[in-house]
């Protein structure tokens, strides 16, 4: 947020990588430029502001408003203080103090953002000069309330990679063996016909008819059927998705659905009951039977078994959040942090979502039992649920490129709402849509990184970066509801992938200590005991919090790796001129053949 | 802690039993279970019982499973020998030297004892329990964390689960009445011989500083000119809780010493623990002696100990902020309870249950004191003084916390070890008592050791690269506090130390009535003082001794090979560097020289060095009658530093104490749980730097 050039602020304030990053990132400094500027990025204004910094206190310096960003630097220069905020993470601006407010720095802007911090200027109170700004930013950083594109439509970036190559499906559905004499893959949806919130391509049953599937369409909320989200390579169980059944108060029932769970179930030839995973608490469940929705009853399903995961819907998980925050912006609760925290339920709440994954994926591991999971529309939990018991089965998903694809799969192409979720560019700040339903899944997925060292090839700056451009509208990924909306808007032509910008420089995001071999289920611990808060993505604007970066064990690591290979490279030749002087002289190798044998297997 | 006027102890005389005989024959040492294998037991330890094909239950994260083996209760502790695996010869591997294995406990460390049957209710065991049923069960909850369960055969109709259950409870309880006469010092002390001559003197020595040779090596390590080791408490008639040896001022003469003795408590005086090379001293020293009616020559000489040369002393007192032994002791009792897996807190109630047992907030209280007084001995040339009541809790771990922070040194296992004899062994913290391994009174039990060490473990999370050591090795060396073979946690004194080891040939021991008390001065010149030098060493080994306990695979995890030896180990702020700006803020103050009292964060201008007005001492607190207006630009120098900042002045560590960055020392405290943390990359880490050692070897060749 901040940055200096004096040793104080550069050592300890997070802020100054987000400026130090950005040259790396892609971006092209334009030469004579004042601020850096992406191709295709325009200036709109700039302005003489205080920055009131929570932490280091005011801060006179200019600040710069373009199409895509919010950038301040300070007038003094020792220390120089740089704020670098793409617009997308504003939620919110409001106007602080009035023509009269008296007291230093009390007139001027407050912006809050979506990333876990808020954002002060002070204003000189004369003309309309605060009018102007405010409706500048508000302008640009909401720009569907302005009908103005996103950034992510201007942006003239170039990557060496691809990233809208990373996820096709039907590659990814060939390399888990599908189809096969089971499973079949249906164009059904091509159209958007069948369910206008997933994917065009599918996966079913194969003794399920494209017939079979419009009936059970209408028994389904939003049309949105059970179809196959990961098979395992072993027994043939498979992870299921869908919205709830339609039962309502009257407890309808729907043949052709409970005969197409029933196929389901029959595919791996599987004797005992279908599992089914309904995310939420029984009692929401319940409720849902008012609006028409409802669960599978044990009557109409005597072969499945259901059971309730009791995860909290959206509404709850926005203001776990909002508590967290309070918690730990712009100070950290100091005497009674842990019980602050608790007090949060977010621990609680990632727990619970862990805790349904890992019934998921052991049902299917070691129960070898096929699963449906479902919340009520099966696009928030059931993502969740289905994306982390996949990270927990298959290793693949646990791959930068793997990681990718499970969210561009369970995520973006299954329609989770990324759009109201986010409030991309929408001007709605108290939008009951809005929900950290994808950043609580990051923070599941960084739990088990921390449980699981070496078992992801992915760093947390990798984590990080996907949260910062959840909000950045730099890249298209993102951007929209679901895949129908998104080939509407052209967005893969007109628009860039962040796994371009990923893929392009890996080496930053990779785990050093990833080890491939480990290639089993892991089931992280998931119990508050061993969850921990994600302080380098929660208070990581707080400059006395942060923990040394980059983590020096990491570094020395990577040393290590670099003298291996120096060493190997000169072994190499060593062995080379060797065999080239002692030509064949049978028994002259003086080092331990282990060693030998331990050397060779890296050429 | 001292209080208490009774001189008296009871004299016990060994009970007549195996406890007595002890070990007559090899024979004896390794008696045989039925499948011909023997026991390895040390010197001075026989079987008392054993029960064969028992199965000990681990957890793991992939659920529970068994180890097959032989359960023995021994005079000593609870062993389990694992069966060999068929065709498998290295099985188990338990080296003869081993005095300790993860399937051991001595028997002082085990705290809970419940027997189990799927028929009764699980019942707790103590020494007047009668066992009314066969146990099919037997979980041993011991006092560092771990939890031993132990499920015999044939459900709880196995005849021997009920005798060695009931060993073990006798056992158990005899050894807290009669702990420290079981073991054969000279056959331990041989045992050490050997070992030493095999390996080991590769790596830099601990020093103990039991010989004026380590404290002159250490003050020449420190560069610490003006300053002298003196021999004035050689027979520790001076003070018997202090060490033989004290670093003073050069200039002050043995003679001017003795003068302060009289007024500090338990004549704790003043002295150097450490030399900033920028030029600072931390000293400690016992509060004022509140009788004292000091002479003008004592003032000169208390004055010239406590400001050491310097123009600006720094008082900082050290209980201001931190916890009482009382308190650490609860809170210690709470975290166990709650960490243990049988624990009653709900799992959502997790954080909020840990916030009540305090121990972060104590952890997190020495974190922050420690810092601050790096900062200001590292900040300008000036003596800083933690002064404790009866410095020898406290004031050990802020003196070797302070230490870690500043001195890279400190931060490899050797210097750490040094560390840690010369602020806690030697310099009297009261061991025994504190962690009351004997059991003999429960009452001045507090871990205060322990939490040094969590201490310890935060800084190695907050700087991975800047330890020699692992966490493994805190954890080992946590362990070794609840094991009684070893001199170094035995005792509440150096003179205590040096004194019951020599008297160990007789039966007698001295089981203190009232805590532990100090003996008389006559009696330390009649028998310790002329003893002490017909001795060479320690009968008892110390902790230092990790080949007595630790494989040399287990020894080679204490190594961390992310440790940056280069960052900080020669790099030291020096003196033209440091701010030494003092010299003006003193010409305000009372004639040269200033006196500051730093409590609570701030530092407080004094107007005298000394409490003593009028012959008596302010029992309220003397700094409190002062003006305690602060200095507010040494204040706010000291606020406005970002505590969380990781690059530092060279060498020196300022580590983070928020909320979010103090955490639980999981891999410690919860063993028990059945959830099994992982080893972080530590093994990862190794295997690529014993790969590079092994490349390097081959390049070389």
């Amino acid at each position: 947020m901040a940055s200096s050039s004096s040793p104080k602020y550069n050592s300890n304030s997070l802020e100054s990588s987000s400026i130090k990053r950005t040259p790396k990132d892609g971006t092209k400094w334009e030469q004579n430029e004042e601020i850096p500027h992406l191709p295709g990025e325009t200036s709109v204004t700039d302005k003489e502001v205080i920055y009131v910094c929570p932490f280091n206190g005011a801060v006179k310096g200019r600040l710069y408003v373009t199409n895509y960003r919010l950038y301040l630097r300070s007038v003094e220069l020792d220390p120089v203080v740089i704020l670098d905020v793409p617009l997308g993470v504003i939620a919110r601006i409001e106007k602080m103090g009035g023509a009269s407010s008296r007291g230093e720095n009390s007139y001027g802007l407050d912006i809050t953002c979506k990333d876990m911090r808020n954002l002060r200027f002070a204003l000189k109170q004369e003309g309309h000069s605060r009018r102007d700004i405010f409706e500048i930013l508000t302008k640009h950083a909401f720009p569907q309330s302005h009908n103005l594109p996103f950034f992510a439509f201007v942006n003239e970036e170039k990557f060496a990679e691809n990233g809208w190559m990373v996820y096709n499906p039907m590659p990814e559905y060939r390399r888990q063996g599908l189809p096969n004499e089971q499973w079949r893959v249906t164009f059904i949806n091509e159209h958007y016909g069948l369910c206008d919130t997933y994917p065009s391509l599918l996966v079913v049953p194969y003794n399920a008819t494209d017939d079979d599937l419009k009936k059970v369409a209408a028994f389904r909320s939003r049309n949105r059927i059970p179809v196959l989200s990961w098979i395992h390579p072993e027994n043939q169980a498979v992870v299921m998705r869908s919205s709830q059944p339609l039962v309502g108060m009257s407890g309808k029932r729907n043949k052709d659905d409970e005969r197409y769970l029933d196929i389901i179930r029959d595919a791996n030839g599987q004797i005992s009951k279908l599992t089914i995973y309904d995310a939420r608490p029984s009692v929401n469940a319940v409720a849902n039977k008012a609006t028409g929705g409802g669960y599978e009853g044990d009557d109409a399903y005597p072969n499945a078994e259901l059971f309730f995961l009791d995860i909290h819907n959206i509404h709850v998980m926005r203001e776990s959040l909002k508590k967290l925050k309070d918690i730990v912006y712009p100070n950290v609760e100091e005497s009674h942090w842990l019980s602050s925290l608790e007090s949060t339920h977010w621990l609680e709440h990632i727990k619970l979502v862990l805790t349904g994954a890992i019934q998921v994926a052991d049902k299917v591991s070691s129960g070898k039992s096929s699963v449906l999971v479902h919340c009520s529309d099966g696009w928030d939990r059931t993502a969740q649920l289905t994306s982390l018991a996949m990270l927990m089965l298959d290793s693949y998903y646990r791959t930068i490129v793997g990681f990718e694809v499970l969210v561009q799969k369970e995520w973006i192409s299954f329609g989770h709402k990324f759009a109201s979720r986010i409030g991309h560019g929408d001007k709605n700040h108290a939008d009951a849509d809005r929900s950290p339903i994808f950043l609580q899944f990051v923070d599941c997925v960084w739990q088990m990184s921390k449980q699981f060292p070496t078992a992801f090839e992915f760093n947390e700056q990798f984590l990080i970066t996907i949260l910062d451009h959840l909000y950045s509208c730099r890249f298209g990924t993102f951007l929209y509801n679901c895949e129908s909306v998104r080939e509407k808007e052209k967005v893969t032509e007109r628009t860039l992938s962040l796994w371009s910008l990923i893929n392009s420089e890996k080496a930053k995001y990779t785990n050093p200590f990833y080890n491939k071999e480990l290639n089993r289920a892991l089931y992280p611990v998931a119990s508050m005991r061993h969850l921990e808060l994600w302080v380098n993505y929660y208070i990581r604007w707080n400059p006395r919090i942060r923990q040394q970066q980059p983590n020096p064990v990491e570094q020395r690591y990577m040393e290590l790796l670099a003298l291996r290979d120096d060493y190997m490279r000169r072994l190499e030749e060593l062995q080379i001129t060797n065999n080239s002087k002692i030509s064949n002289s049978s028994t002259s190798s003086a080092s331990p053949s282990q060693m030998m044998s331990h050397v060779q297997t890296h050429f | 802690m001292l209080s208490g006027s009774k001189t008296s102890f009871k004299i016990q005389q060994h009970p007549p039993g195996p406890a007595l005989r002890g070990p007559k024959s090899s024979d004896m040492n390794s008696k045989r279970n039925r499948n011909g294998q023997a026991f390895p037991c040390i010197p001075g330890e026989h079987v008392l019982e054993e029960a064969a094909r028992v199965r000990k239950i681990v957890r793991s994260r992939d659920g529970e499973g068994s180890i097959l083996g032989t359960l023995y209760c021994t005079n000593l502790r609870v062993a389990f020998v694992p069966e060999p695996a068929p065709g498998d010869t290295v099985g188990a591997p338990r080296c003869s030297t081993c005095l300790h294995s993860e399937h051991d406990v001595a028997l002082p460390c085990i705290g809970r004892l419940v027997a189990v049957n799927s028929f009764t209710k699980a019942k707790v065991l103590t020494a007047n329990s009668t066992l009314k049923f066969i146990p099919e069960e037997l979980v041993l909850y011991c006092r560092d964390f771990r939890v031993l369960r132990f499920r015999f055969r044939d459900s709880g109709l196995e005849p021997r689960a009920c005798q060695v259950t009931l060993a073990i409870v006798q056992a158990q309880e005899s050894s807290n009445a009669s702990a420290g006469t079981w073991y054969d010092s000279g056959a331990i002390r041989n045992l050490e011989n050997a070992w030493l001559s095999t390996e080991e003197s590769l790596s830099p020595p601990t020093l103990l500083f039991e010989r004026p040779c380590d404290w002159e090596k250490e003050l020449r390590r420190l560069g610490a000119a003006g300053w002298r080791v003196s021999p004035v408490n050689e027979r520790f008639d001076m003070a018997t809780s202090l060490p033989k040896y004290l670093w003073v001022p050069s200039r002050l003469l043995d003679n001017e010493l003795k003068r302060a003795f009289g007024h500090f408590n338990a004549r704790r005086i003043p002295r150097l623990c450490w030399h900033h090379p920028g030029g600072s001293d931390l000293l400690r020293a016992a509060g004022f002696h509140a009788d004292s009616d000091p002479e003008k020559e004592d003032v000169r000489s208390v004055e010239a100990l406590m400001l050491a040369g310097h123009a600006q002393c720094v008082i900082v007192e050290t209980a201001a902020d931190l916890p009482s032994p009382a308190e650490i002791q609860l809170s210690y009792l709470k975290l166990r309870a709650l960490c243990l897996p049988d624990s009653s807190v709900a799992d959502e109630k997790w954080l909020s249950a840990l916030e009540g047992t305090r121990w972060l907030e104590h952890v997190r209280a020495c974190v922050r004191k420690a810092s601050e007084v790096a900062a200001l001995l590292a900040e300008r040339s000036r003596s800083i003084v933690l002064q404790e009541s009866d410095d020898r809790d406290l004031n050990c771990l802020l003196a070797s916390l302070v230490q870690v922070l500043s001195d890279p040194h400190a931060r490899t296992q050797s210097g750490f070890q040094s560390l840690l004899q010369k602020e806690w062994v030697v310099a009297g913290h009261p061991f025994l008592q504190r962690l009351n391994l004997l059991r003999d009174n429960d009452r001045e039990e507090s871990p205060v050791f322990l939490l040094f060490l969590d201490c310890v473990w935060q800084l190695l999370q907050q700087f991975p690269a800047s330890f020699e050591f692992t966490e493994t090795y805190l954890v080992a060396l946590h362990d070794s506090s609840y094991i009684p073979f070893f001199s170094t946690f035995l005792f509440n004194c150096q003179w205590e130390r040096d004194r019951r080891n020599q008297h160990r040939a007789s039966n007698q021991i001295y089981a203190p009535v009232n805590g532990w008390r100090e003996l008389p001065p006559l009696e330390i010149l009649q028998k310790g003082g002329r003893l002490a030098k017909e001795r060479g060493g320690p009968y008892l080994p110390t902790i230092w001794d990790w080949a007595l306990r630790y494989t040399t695979q287990q020894r080679a995890q204490f190594r961390n090979p992310a440790y940056a030896r280069g960052s900080g180990s020669t790099t030291v702020p020096n003196g033209k560097s440091a701010p030494l700006g003092g010299d003006k803020l003193e010409g305000a103050l009372s004639g040269n020289r200033a006196v500051y009292l730093f409590a609570k964060g701030a530092l407080s201008p004094q107007t005298h060095l000394f409490p003593w007005k009028n012959g008596s001492l302010s029992k309220k607190g003397w700094w409190r009658a002062q003006s305690s207006e602060s200095l507010s630009e040494q204040d706010r120098s000291l606020r406005s530093k970002p505590s969380g900042c990781p690059q530092q002045p060279e060498g020196l560590l300022l580590p983070a104490s928020a909320g979010p960055l103090i955490r639980l020392w999981r891999r410690c405290y919860l063993r028990g749980s059945q959830e099994v943390q992982r080893g972080l990359f530590a093994s990862t880490l190794a295997e690529l730097a014993e790969e590079l050692d092994r490349l390097r070897k081959q390049l070389g060749d």
